[in-house]
């Protein structure tokens, strides 16, 4: 604290960098999903497949959740696995809606989430699934 | 230990339909708002709201309406108001819309907004008025409203805990 009345302290110069901190992190979220069917049946597409995840979202969240700015980046119909990009703020939200899912087209099933990260290089390897020899 | 801290949410019900009148009742618009709120916020947002949700007044022939939720989800249930569409009651449906008046932490504090509104809406209809005898019931109201002081009630009173 400067005492009242001192008329000889130098001036501070203005600082020379800028020190960001961003707690938030990146601002999408990645996750690798596999849907399971346990009935052999017809696999969906794509974009039934999208159908279902926003579905899901508006079960559980309305509208709102709806609106949720999702992404399907990959989908292999084979294994009926994929890549899921959702906005930070809408992970919960998502993660919670395809958790709570239990039927497509009145056949059960089940979202299993294998990696999250808010990273798509993260998702590459997933050391869960390593082959040790 | 911690006391429930409430909302109340105070609104208007607006239509062009007179009968629209008839239809509002508390168990009608409790519905109406809970079906919103549904629509709007899925299952997490009914069974969020609906904790303590209850229509707390309701005045039929000014359309006022005071709703209560818990503090922590008031939100939800503003933002799910624009969304009512029309009161349903005994088989017959009107269009209508909710207008949010004010939000307030006790229901003392809602009760003095509405008499400083009610008596500005007088102002106007009086302003509106066609003929004499009109002006004089109007004026009449206008200068015996009033805030009674009563004791307070214990278990009807929350702490202000003010509002975000």
């Amino acid at each position: 604290a400067q005492p009242a009345g001192s008329m000889e302290t130098p001036e501070v110069p203005a600082a020379t960098y800028e020190r960001r901190v961003v707690r938030s992190g990146a601002e999408h979220h990645y996750l690798r999903v596999r849907l399971e069917l346990p009935d052999g049946g017809a696999r969906p597409s794509v974009a039934q497949f999208k159908q279902l995840v926003v579905s899901a979202l508006r079960e559980l969240h309305g509208e709102v959740g709806a609106a949720l700015p999702v992404d399907v980046l990959t989908y292999e119909e084979k294994t009926l696995s994929a890549i899921l990009r959702v906005i930070s703020s809408g992970l919960v939200k998502l993660w919670s809606a395809l958790t709570l899912l239990g039927f497509y087209q009145n056949r059960r099933c089940a979202f299993r989430v294998l990696q999250t990260s808010p990273f798509l290089l993260a998702l590459s390897g997933n050391s869960r699934e390593l082959v040790l020899d | 230990k911690f006391a429930v801290s409430r909302r109340y949410v105070l609104c208007e019900v607006v239509s062009e339909d007179p009968r629209c009148r008839q239809c509002i009742e508390d168990r009608a618009v409790g519905l109406a708002v809970r079906d919103a709120i549904g629509r709007v916020h899925g299952d997490y947002g009914l069974a969020c709201c609906s904790i303590s949700f209850t229509v707390k007044y309701l005045n039929a022939y000014t359309g006022t309406v005071l709703l209560r939720c818990r503090k922590d989800f008031y939100r939800l249930l503003c933002s799910a108001l624009p969304f009512v569409r029309q009161l349903e009651s005994r088989n017959q449906r009107y269009p209508c819309a909710l207008r949010t008046l004010h939000v307030g932490g006790t229901i003392r504090t809602c009760q003095k907004f509405l008499i400083q509104y009610n008596r500005r809406q007088l102002l106007m209809l009086l302003q509106n008025c066609t003929n004499e005898e009109e002006r004089r019931c109007i004026q009449k109201s206008l200068l015996s409203c009033s805030l009674t002081e009563e004791q307070p009630q214990s278990g009807d009173e929350e702490d202000d805990d003010g509002i975000e």
